[in-house]
């Protein structure tokens, strides 16, 4: 049943490399899936740059991903059980998330070098915004949309402010938040290679390897390092649904 | 027998709100149900009956009067007090045993403890077997079991229910009654059941108050003095059925 | 039954593919008038004499109309382009078109020099530890870019100091953000094509640790290029670009004043910052074919291209015919 949903991606590849062996598109603007392989073949073995082997790059950004996405999760799930709870935190907060919503995290590439210089730091804080939002309004809206009789069983069993957000506010909004956790994961990835253009201090990274291809005029290495993009990123997501799967049973 | 739950000059008003004039719910309420007592409400829709347990309960302020409860104020949230919902309000993250168990979960009884007592609840309201069923698996009736199990392993004085089968197929409902009557006769707490099935509240009630429209007030208190256990076609029920009726009718 | 929504997206597929890889330049059918499509990179001072023959009407007055299609950030972005079909002739510089030439994603030549030198390698002028290229050792300098010709030159200026490149670490920056990584302290040197270098000098941010010309003299820089295909269908069009090419080198080197004029008006920068690079960039049309050829070997070694005959590659890309006819004049 699984193997059925081989097949778009298959017959894709399959028109690709037919469309480049024929000719009608000339192999500098598109190489064929034979050359891309090749060209994964070579990041991995040689790298790019020389020396700089895929799997390192790999681990730098995830690395940054790790740091901005937790940062992310931690201030993003507090907050937005606190706007979808109290209408007064709600009413305070809006403006200013409808305000900072909007702007990509990419516009904030030179303040965040400026504050935080050419690093892991800088590339965190930019994964940190591309990932807050989405988690923070998905948990927000998980909240509200609780049941509120759920919240007056609770608190007809003495319980306090603690009980209410431990026991009913947070386990009633998890599908929401693991909505808004995923979204975030793979925005906060997207992001990711973006702002590793924008040099990265160590030397690793794969959106700075994609840029060095490019810069080398080297398309099938591009392609290449963007299917590993895509390829991770449809990992830590199937990562992240297990999680989702588990948490949320009684769906 | 002593006096146990005291009703004194209870009235509410919801204010109006700028369009909608304040709206007068109860009108002076003075009311006394004694230890033990299962104390039936009738009264039209709309009438405030639910409003009136969810006073008692302290999901809501009165405007005016006190409750006592054995010579004490009924605090928000007081423990001595359980209520039943007509929508089972059971946390659909949790499992039956769960269910049952927050209200001493709440209080700090540890694990153990905690899991055989609600077990004991399982075994005794028949849902063996579901001890790690979610709500959504359950059907009405059992939903409902598992509510009052909820509310009854914190040993409250007072169980109130709010319209508790209205959600219930005709079938399902007869058996719940029953049900209800033989865990009341075990443990005999004070049961104070809302309904607008007259014959609901004949057939369940030492007593049974009708209720006028808005503002409501009492206009009568019937007293029930038919033998337990009893049977459904038993010419006193339908006699006082009558009368019930009639009173009704001068609404 | 099931097979058709598999048929209909195989179509979809293929005709999508089709229609972005259309080729665009359909040469054959543009008019003879057509003007000539260039592109130069911006805030690039090296470019300076494609404006002055802008500005000064040379174009028109050799007989053949230019269009600028494209103002660019980068090389690798203007070498895009060619790739494109959009562009028939370009300012750009030696690496970017080198590599896009040893990896075929462009076929173009080089028809003329437009510069050589002016690029230097700055250090922040508050750091006294660093008085020579030795100092380097352990420290953090920036460079535009792989392989870039300012690469090239941080190795070798290393290498003349006798330090292990491995030793320094060596960050990939834009030019634009390297000024200020310098004064904040993230990197400890850069190494840029004018007009950074005096723009941190006049900013009073960074001075001069060496300049192009004591590392490497007359190293190639940009260059102008010209597609091979229209080089070969519409020679008479390149001859005349080259032309113009040639009039506005010579005039920068005859007028300064007007050359810091029309260097402000087209790079937005401050005169001082312009005035002071023009005394660090050697104009001149003449190809540095030995430069070329050392590039290219130290491309080849660091595994960045893979050229088999190093020599015939050079003699290749770089065509002097077009220099050689106006010479004969």
């Amino acid at each position: 049943m699984r193997g059925k949903r081989l097949i778009p991606p298959l017959v894709l590849v399959g028109v690709w490399q037919v469309v480049c062996s024929v000719g009608l598109v000339p192999a500098f603007k598109l190489p064929s899936p034979f050359q891309v392989l090749t060209g994964l073949a070579e990041l991995m073995t040689v790298g790019l740059p020389p020396g700089h082997l895929l799997h390192t790059h790999a681990l730098y950004s995830l690395e940054r991903v790790f740091f901005g996405y937790t940062a992310a999760v931690l201030t993003a799930i507090p907050l937005g059980i606190g706007m979808g709870w109290s209408r007064r935190v709600r009413y305070l907060l809006e403006p200013l998330v409808e305000i900072f919503r909007p702007i990509p995290p990419l516009a904030w590439i030179p303040i965040a070098i400026l504050w935080f210089g050419i690093g892991t730091k800088s590339a965190a804080f930019i994964i940190f915004l591309g990932a807050f939002f989405p988690i923070l309004l998905n948990t927000a809206s998980g909240v509200l949309g609780i049941d509120p009789i759920l919240v007056e069983a609770i608190l007809t069993m003495n319980a306090n402010r603690r009980d209410i957000i431990l026991k009913v506010l947070v386990p009633g909004a998890i599908p929401s938040i693991i909505t808004g956790m995923r979204i975030g994961l793979g925005l906060g990835w997207m992001t990711l290679v973006a702002a590793e253009f924008s040099g990265v201090k160590q030397g690793y990274g794969l959106g700075y390897m994609i840029m060095t291809a490019r810069d080398i005029q080297r398309p099938d290495e591009v392609l290449a390092g963007m299917i590993v993009i895509g390829v991770t990123g449809l990992v830590i997501d199937g990562m992240l649904r297990l999680v989702e799967k588990s948490l949320i049973r009684w769906r | 027998m002593a006096l146990s739950l005291k009703l004194s000059g209870l009235t509410k008003i919801f204010p109006g709100n700028g369009t909608m004039e304040e709206v007068r719910v109860i009108d002076p309420l003075d009311c006394h149900i004694e230890q033990g007592q299962f104390f039936s409400i009738v009264g039209p829709s709309g009438c405030g009956k639910t409003t009136l347990l969810r006073i008692i309960a302290g999901l809501e302020p009165a405007s005016e009067g006190t409750i006592l409860l054995n010579g004490e104020a009924v605090a928000n949230n007081d423990n001595r007090v359980g209520l039943v919902f007509q929508e089972f309000a059971l946390f659909p993250w949790r499992t039956t045993v769960q269910n049952i168990e927050m209200g001493l979960e709440i209080l700090g009884v540890p694990k153990t403890e905690r899991r055989q007592e609600a077990l004991k609840y399982v075994r005794e309201f028949g849902l063996t077997g579901f001890e790690d069923t979610y709500p959504r698996m359950l059907s009405g009736g059992m939903k409902q079991r598992v509510a009052i199990a909820r509310t009854l392993v914190a040993n409250p004085e007072v169980l109130l229910m709010d319209e508790p089968f209205g959600f219930l197929d005709s079938q399902s409902r007869m058996e719940m009654q029953n049900f209800l009557l033989e865990v009341w006769e075990k443990r005999q707490t004070t049961v104070v059941f809302v309904t607008h099935s007259v014959s609901e509240a004949i057939y369940l009630g030492d007593r049974v108050m009708v209720m006028s429209n808005r503002p409501s007030s009492i206009m009568d208190i019937f007293d029930i003095d038919i033998p337990r256990p009893r049977e459904r076609s038993h010419p006193r029920l339908s006699k006082l059925r009558e009368e019930v009726f009639q009173l009704c009718a001068r609404l | 039954m099931r097979k058709t929504p598999l048929i209909i997206f195989a179509v979809i597929a293929v005709m999508g593919v089709l229609f972005l890889a259309r080729d665009r330049t359909s040469r054959e059918e543009k008019p003879e008038d057509a003007p000539v499509r260039m592109a130069y990179l911006q805030n690039d001072i090296h470019h300076l004499a494609l404006w002055v023959a802008l500005e000064k009407g040379y174009f028109q007055e050799e007989g053949v109309e230019v269009e600028i299609s494209g103002i660019f950030r980068a090389g690798p972005e203007l070498m895009n382009a060619f790739t494109a079909g959009v562009l028939d002739m370009a300012y750009v510089g030696e690496a970017p078109s080198t590599f896009a030439v040893a990896n075929k994603t462009a076929d173009v030549t080089v028809v003329a020099q437009v510069n050589t030198e002016g690029s230097a390698l700055v250090v922040a002028r508050a750091s006294s530890g660093i008085k020579a290229v030795s100092d380097l050792e352990g420290k953090t300098v920036g460079v535009p870019g792989h392989a870039t010709v300012q690469d090239f030159l941080l190795r070798k200026a290393l290498f003349n100091a006798g330090v292990d490149s491995s030793r320094v670490n060596i960050l990939i920056i834009k030019p634009p953000e390297m000024i200020g990584a310098l004064r904040t302290d993230q990197i400890d040197a850069f190494i840029a094509w004018e007009p950074y270098p005096s723009k941190a000098a006049v900013a009073e941010v960074g001075r001069n640790l060496a300049s192009s010309k004591d590392i490497w003299p007359d190293h190639p820089c940009c260059v102008l290029v010209s597609d091979s295909k229209f080089m070969e269908s519409k020679p008479g069009k390149v001859d005349k670009v080259v032309r113009a090419h040639v009039r506005a080198t010579e005039f920068i080197r005859g007028n300064k004043e007007e050359a810091v004029r029309i260097g402000v008006k087209y790079t937005g920068m401050d005169e001082p910052t312009v005035r002071r690079a023009l005394q660090f960039v050697e104009y001149t049309y003449v190809p540095s074919v030995d430069g070329e050829g050392e590039y290219v070997r130290f491309l080849s070694e660091l595994g960045y291209i893979k050229v088999d005959d190093i020599d015939a590659f050079v003699s290749d890309f770089i065509n002097e015919d077009f220099l050689n006819e106006i010479e004969a004049r």
